[in-house]
Order: structure tokens, then sequence, then C-alpha cells
């Protein structure tokens, strides 16, 4: 089926992406990698029927936050002799697979205990920005305003950290 | 089929902890986190499609939010700390060890 191909070219994207994101030396590389895996990431979003979540993720995570992320790596204009030297990079990333791999078999022996469920497409009236608003705004009103006082917080931390040694005393 | 979705969350979050725990870049540590808070998103988003209720859509714009707030401070801390100490290691910025 057509939308098994799709999930199966994205999961393989997504993966690669990710698996670069930990190899590469250079966070540049690194942050380029991860960029595929925010977008394929998005269509998986699409192909669960999460338009809003779909547009949001290109949006905001590819778009936003990572542009943030190479602006910094950029600002920073870090030459290969800044990056740590990590000569046994290959072995810890060996290691840290093994650590995590008990754990990650244990969760897919959770998933496999699930009911199966179809992925089809649904229609129009679910994951639209409609249906998640008037969800958002009705049941998760409190959480909503808690992340809004989330961010001016985060606003005023950054605008603290980046300010003048004199206006912080 | 739902499965493939889970265990493809499963495996973005045990690469974003093999990253987290073997990489000493403060760069690629941070995107890290990222990658796990994207594989948690897609489990809600996956979770919400089976119920056919949108809350995990909702949670997960959720996580984006807070996934903003901590890149913007999270950045700054990482300029800060290079304009100290010069270098991005997570080994050097071991400010807080007792």
């Amino acid at each position: 089926m057509f939308a098994d191909g799709l999930f199966l070219g994205f999961a393989v994207l997504a993966v690669l992406g990710a698996a670069g994101l930990v190899v590469f030396r250079h966070p540049m590389n690194g942050a380029m990698s991860f960029v595929v895996t925010l977008i394929s990431l998005a269509g998986l979003y699409a192909l669960l029927s999460a338009k809003l979540i779909f547009a949001l993720q290109l949006i905001v995570y590819a778009g936003a936050i990572m542009s943030l992320i190479v602006f910094i790596i950029m600002f920073l204009n870090i030459q290969p002799s800044d990056l740590p030297k990590e000569e046994t990079k290959l072995v810890y990333i060996l290691g840290g697979l093994a650590v995590v791999l008990p754990i990650g078999l244990f969760l897919a022996k959770i998933v496999k205990t699930l009911p199966l469920s179809s992925t089809a497409i649904l229609g129009n009236d679910f994951g639209g920005v409609k249906q998640v608003g008037l969800l958002l705004f009705k049941d998760w009103l409190v959480p909503f305003e808690i992340v809004s006082i989330l961010l001016l917080i985060s606003l005023i931390g950054a605008v603290v950290l980046a300010g003048k040694k004199e206006a912080v005393k | 089929m739902i499965h493939s979705y889970l265990y493809l969350s499963i495996i973005l979050f045990c690469l974003g902890i093999v990253g987290v725990i073997s990489r000493r870049n403060v760069f690629t540590v941070f995107m890290s986190i990222e990658l796990m808070l994207n594989a948690a998103n897609l489990a809600f988003v996956a979770f919400a499609r089976v119920h056919e209720s949108m809350d995990g859509h909702v949670l997960a714009m959720m996580v984006m939010a807070v996934a903003a707030a901590e890149a913007a401070l999270a950045l700054a801390v990482v300029i800060l700390l290079h304009k100290h100490k010069s270098k991005l290691d997570t080994n050097v910025f071991s400010l807080l060890k007792g």
C-alpha cells in the first residue's frame, strides 16, 4: 500500500538522521541530519492524520528551533580544534547502545501486548486546527496558561542571562 | 499498523539516550534531548490516532512549547559558558561539582 511505503521511507530517514546526529563529530553536521529526522517525523504526523501537529512540526521545530540552534552554532564560529577530543567516542556509543538495548527491548515487549489497530487516514473532523483548538481552549485551558507562564519565565531568563553584567547586579 | 510507529518512537528515544550519555559536545547533547522529546511526541500522536481523541495532539503542542523555551534558555547558557571557557566540552563545564 502507498501509505505503508511512505511510512517505511520516513521511518528509515528518521532513524538515519538520528544516528547521524549521534555519530557526527561537528555539531553543524549533526544539526543538519537532525533536521532530516524532524522533517520525516512531520511526514509521519501527516500519516497519523494529525494535520495541525504536522504543520507545527515543520514551522516550530524544523523552522524556528532548528534555525535558532544552527544560528548559535554559526555565531560561536566553531573550528574543528574547538571541539572536544573524543577518541573513544565509538566505544562509548557502543557501550551506550548496550546499556540502552535492554530498556528498548522491554518497551518493545510492552508495545507487542497492545491490541492491533488501523492507522488509515481519517477525514475532516480529526486533527484539524478547529478541533484541536476547541479541545485546547476547553479541556486544556489551565495547562495552556501554565505553558504561557513558562514561556514568559524563559523569556525573562534569556534576557537576564544575555544582558550586561552591570544590569544583573 | 500502530505498532510500527511505537517501535520507531522507542528506537528514536534510545538513540537520544545514547547521544546524551556517550557524547561530550554540548550541542550534540542538547539536540539528543530534543530527539527524545520528539520521540515522545510521536508516541503521543500515535496513541491519539489509536483512540481517535485529540488530547495527544494538545500534549504534543505543549511539549513543543516546552522544547522552544528550553532551546532559548539552554542556548543562552551555552553562549555564556563558551564566553567564559571557550570550550564546548561538557567535561569542562563542571562548575557545580563538589
